[in-house]
């Protein structure tokens, strides 16, 4: 990793256009979202003359929008820690043991994520509905961990075996099983590597449209995404209410990323690998 | 004895994750080709065997090329944008800096808004007399006439990639510090005593050591950019005359919209077939050069 | 660094957690209804503006019906979505719904794939006289009803009268009429903001909706009575798309955007009091009302123009609701159905909705008119609304002519080779149809 130096004047500028890039379309939502509806149809002025809460008030009230932020935590939190799980404990074998058909099991995961998702949705929405999951967790739960885990999987192996070799084997000479090697030793190098296959699997989950979609028919089990494709009326575009939807659906990212920024960090640039 | 827990553990280890990917992915996929093989029109009550006829219509129809084309234009130009965009950003990213702790939080933000209220946003920015985008260009004097970002057949697929570049970088961006923080800091060391440049840096020690975890990143993202749909449907539905009508799009409006369930099955099919050679060819590209890699290591 | 072990017994309480609170979690089944009682399950998009009323009204039929209960699963606005969501739940039997609300142009799909049943048992010719004669010709398929209409929509001319007024100009009957005046209010006014007329030409239905009107006006068709393709190549239909195209490009009153705008976009630029006409559907009229509108009071609204021949050349929108072939409970469905558009209901439902009936007494009562005066208006109008082919493959047509027409006001194609292309594209399927 890069040693602590003050970057310098180049990399600012260019590091203040990317914020800039990346923050702009979120902060007009923002500035959107608490437009009245009849300043939104106006340009010139650019921010509102008249703030108001009117579309966070219809966001809140028309639509029991607390459960549905539940369910798609709920759902979003069990499918990473699902593949995350699944995912390292595939991907160690892949990395390190040696079995046959590495490449092969590592073709065919990947092959599962080379469908269009709009041609599986509608066999898998039969198994579901003849198993009786249809609006529950459950079926966002099997099909948002199935359809994260060929990342994760190829992630977490691509890390295991950027690992050095000798770390490994020193453990085993020393007596340890597979098993507690992997667990002792390379899982916590793998820190990096979590973390971003963790957070990617959180968002894929998290922003999830067609299956939760549907799969889901009330708030039960319904998730963000589809609570805000519920709102516009017949005809109506509601701008400021989508706006203020997707500000509310910003924000629970935001603060889990601010709360475990530390841990991000230290997760994603662990050089605690020494040549 | 060792060697043989290893595979026992091994084997052991890998169900789990398989036995999930096989039970709930094998029966759309099963169902996919099977259907593929139909002619299934509701609305006509035909269901019947037909074998390939549904490929023999998609190569005669100029529409499937036409969407073809699209798709690869498409996928092309935002995957190389996102990677090369998402490459220089976790370079700056990767240093130690007061702020840019908060700086790689707000990198992440749109990835994390779901697609379709992307797209929504982008379109409403879009938009070309209420859009903020032809604002601004009215403003600074360098348009008289609202841009028609939408509904002008060679911009509105350009439009289209800007949005995906926006929403997709953090994904790269993402993996690549990951993958940055596995190189060791005496590297780096090593290379500035030798007096290395900062492009020497760069191109001869980043970029190797990062080309695990890059081609990782290449390979998913052109995966997901062929068969993008979310954002292109909600923003433009394929038009104006088809110009970001991709296979996805072309798909959907066959499965859903006129329920011709085998040749929608048939798109998808190609579609896999597509995605599928084109990660072989990655594969192979990048096998064939770490290959040298290694050799010239040596 | 915490170690391997801790981290292992973190992630293993969080998975206790979770997994009990999975168990917990308030989903699946639905609540077990005693015997004796039915439950329903119906599906509808959702509700423009309040959805307070339309839950009442179902609380209310449960009431006085209390051995069915209702449930209700809204889906969004959008018709790509509905449809989506109807073809995946109906395609392995009724998918758990009883009763939903179809688009007017899903009708002869859903019926001929078997997915709705026939209501001549319930809903006979003498109740279908009830409702405006359209509706009911555009929920008919070969000979037998399979919804009942709840509410109706045509394409509307709307114009700023103060501007017509200004230049001393009448609302236009004809297309001619319409260039000239907004030529004239455009010449007048020197605002680079003012556009003369604004429609609906993005690639989706309501292009097909748009065109059809100006299809109509000028005699041709898409696809003849007995479904032939022969109207779709005729000069009228030709003449018709070039002019849609020349609105754009020729006679400059209708800006390129048009090519990207749906009914919002149109809504709001006429709505800001940018544009001398606009073309869509009657809900507009309640958003150009409101309170803090710039054109509150400005507006006026008219049948569209035709190209010189009398007849109304409107396409007929709405939404009707039908019962599942698979439901167990055809007969509370019916019901169901009977509640939501008798004329009580629909009389509610149009006041603190906006939604307008298809019952015809509601055109006739002067009640009614007091309350809602712009329905003595649209009432002719609306009557007169014509109905897209009422065929089971409408929507590969639509997929077709959407392709086709987006090329030639794009500029990419002229309407003659557009409607060749069309010709080709479509005779397979006609073919099919015919087995």
């Amino acid at each position: 990793m890069k040693s602590a130096r003050l970057p310098s004047v180049g990399a600012v500028l260019i590091l203040a256009v990317v914020l800039a890039w990346t923050l702009f379309p979120i902060l007009w939502q923002a500035l959107t979202s608490v437009k009245p509806d009849t300043d939104l149809v106006q340009l010139p002025p650019l921010l509102p003359l008249h703030p108001t809460l009117d579309h966070y008030e219809a966001l809140f009230q028309q639509h029991p929008f607390s459960r549905v932020l539940l369910n798609s935590f709920a759902v979003a939190v069990f499918t990473t820690l699902a593949a995350l799980t699944l995912g390292m404990l595939a991907a160690f074998p892949l990395a390190r043991l040696p079995i046959r058909g590495k490449t092969l099991v590592l073709g065919l995961v990947l092959g599962c994520s080379m469908f269009p998702a709009i041609v599986t949705v509608g066999p898998l929405f039969i198994i579901i509905r003849a198993l009786g999951l249809r609006d529950t967790w459950w079926a966002l739960l099997i099909s948002h961990t199935t359809f994260a885990l060929p990342l994760t999987i190829w992630v977490l192996t691509n890390f295991l075996r950027e690992l050095p070799e000798d770390l490994y084997r020193a453990a085993r000479v020393d007596g340890c099983s597979p098993w507690q090697a992997f667990v002792r030793i390379l899982l916590p190098l793998c820190r990096p590597g979590l973390t971003a296959a963790g957070i990617l699997a959180f968002l894929f989950s998290w922003t999830e449209f067609l299956y939760a979609f549907t799969f889901t028919a009330t708030e039960a089990s319904r998730t963000v995404p589809v609570a805000i494709a519920l709102f516009p009326g017949l005809h109506e575009i509601r701008w400021g209410e989508i706006a203020a939807a997707s500000i509310v659906v910003t924000l629970p990212v935001l603060a889990l990323v601010l709360l475990f920024h530390r841990h991000i960090v230290s997760g994603l640039t662990a050089g605690a690998v020494k040549g | 004895m060792r060697d043989r827990s290893e595979i026992h553990t091994g084997y052991a280890l890998l169900v789990p994750a398989l036995a999930v990917l096989a039970v709930v992915a094998i029966y759309p996929i099963l169902g996919l080709f099977w259907l593929s093989l139909r002619q299934r029109i509701l609305p006509f009550g035909i269901d019947a065997f037909i074998g390939l006829d549904n490929f023999r219509l998609l190569v005669q129809t100029p529409r499937f090329w036409n969407s073809l084309g699209v798709t690869c234009y498409f996928a092309v130009l935002s995957v190389t944008l996102e990677v090369t965009l998402g490459l220089s950003i976790a370079l700056l990213l990767a240093r130690r800096f007061p702020g840019v702790g908060w700086m790689r939080a707000v990198i992440l933000l749109p990835w994390a808004i779901p697609t379709v209220v992307t797209a929504k946003m982008w379109d409403w920015m879009y938009q070309p007399e209420l859009g903020i985008l032809n604002y601004f260009l009215r403003a600074s004097g360098l348009t008289t006439e609202p841009v028609n970002w939408l509904g002008t057949p060679s911009l509105a697929i350009h439009a289209a990639i800007v949005a995906d570049v926006w929403k997709t970088t953090p994904f790269v961006v993402i993996l690549l510090l990951a993958g940055l923080a596995l190189i060791p800091s005496d590297v780096y060391r090593a290379a500035s005593l030798d007096g290395a440049s900062p492009w020497q840096t760069f191109r001869h020690i980043t970029l190797p050591l990062l080309r695990p975890i890059l081609m990782v990143v290449v390979l998913f993202r052109m995966i997901d950019a062929l068969r993008a749909f979310d954002l292109l449907y909600v923003m433009t539905s394929g038009g104006p005359a088809d110009t970001t009508e991709t296979l996805s799009i072309y798909a959907y409006k066959m499965l859903f919209q006129t329920l011709q369930f085998g040749y929608g099955s048939a798109i998808g099919v190609v579609m896999f077939m597509l995605v599928a050679l084109v990660s072989l060819f990655q594969l192979w590209v990048g096998r064939r050069d770490s290959r040298r890699f290694v050799r010239a290591r040596s | 660094m915490t170690s391997s072990a801790s981290i292992l017994r973190r992630v293993g309480l969080l998975w206790c957690t979770l997994a009990a609170l999975l168990a917990c979690s308030s989903s699946g089944p639905p609540p077990a209804v005693e015997p004796g009682t039915v439950s329903l399950v119906f599906r509808h998009g959702k509700i423009s503006g309040d959805p307070r009323p339309l839950q009442d009204l179902i609380r209310r039929f449960e009431a006085e019906n209390p051995t069915i209960r209702v449930r209700s699963e809204p889906l969004p606005s959008s018709t790509d979505q509905q449809h989506q969501i109807y073809a995946i739940n109906l395609e392995g039997g009724s998918g758990g719904i009883d009763v939903l609300a179809m688009d007017v142009i899903w009708i002869a799909e859903f019926s001929r794939a078997g997915w709705i049943r026939p209501l001549n048992e319930f809903f006979p010719y003498t109740a279908q006289a009830s409702f405006l004669p359209n509706t009911i010709e555009a929920v008919t398929y070969r000979g037998r009803v399979f919804a009942v209409p709840w509410n109706i929509d045509a394409g509307l001319l709307y114009f700023r009268q103060d501007l017509l007024e200004r230049y001393d100009r009448p609302p236009p009957r004809t297309w001619s009429e319409l260039v000239e005046t907004a030529r004239i209010v455009l010449a007048g006014e020197h605002n680079p903001r003012l556009y003369g007329f604004i429609w609906q030409g993005r690639q989706y239905e309501g292009l097909i909706c748009n065109a059809l009107e100006f299809i109509w006006g000028n005699g041709g068709d898409i696809l003849t009575t007995d479904r032939q393709l022969t109207a779709l190549t005729s000069p009228a239909t030709r003449n018709a798309l070039a002019f849609m195209r020349d609105l754009i490009r020729t006679y400059h009153i209708s800006p390129s955007l048009v090519t990207t705008a749906d009914e919002e976009t149109s809504r709001h630029l006429f709505g800001n009091g940018q544009a001398v006409f606009t073309r869509n559907w009657p809900y507009a009229w309640t958003m150009f009302e409101r309170a803090g509108s710039p054109v509150r009071g400005k507006v006026g609204v008219y049948p569209l123009p035709t190209f010189g021949n009398d007849r109304l050349a409107s396409t007929l929108g709405g939404w009707q609701l039908g019962i599942t072939r698979d439901s167990r409970h055809p007969r509370e469905a019916w019901r169901f159905i009977e509640f939501l558009t008798s004329t009580e209901v629909q009389k509610i439902l149009t006041v603190q909705v906006g939604m307008l009936p298809t019952r015809r007494a509601l055109y006739e009562d002067p009640g009614m008119f007091a309350t809602q005066p712009h329905l003595a208006r649209l009432g002719p109008i609306l009557a007169g609304a014509r109905p897209r082919p009422v065929t089971p493959f409408y929507p590969m047509v639509s997929q077709v002519l959407q392709s086709e027409f987006s090329a030639v006001l794009a500029g990419l194609r002229d309407p003659e080779t557009a409607l060749r292309s069309a010709q080709l594209q479509l005779e397979p399927v006609l073919r099919l149809e015919a087995r």
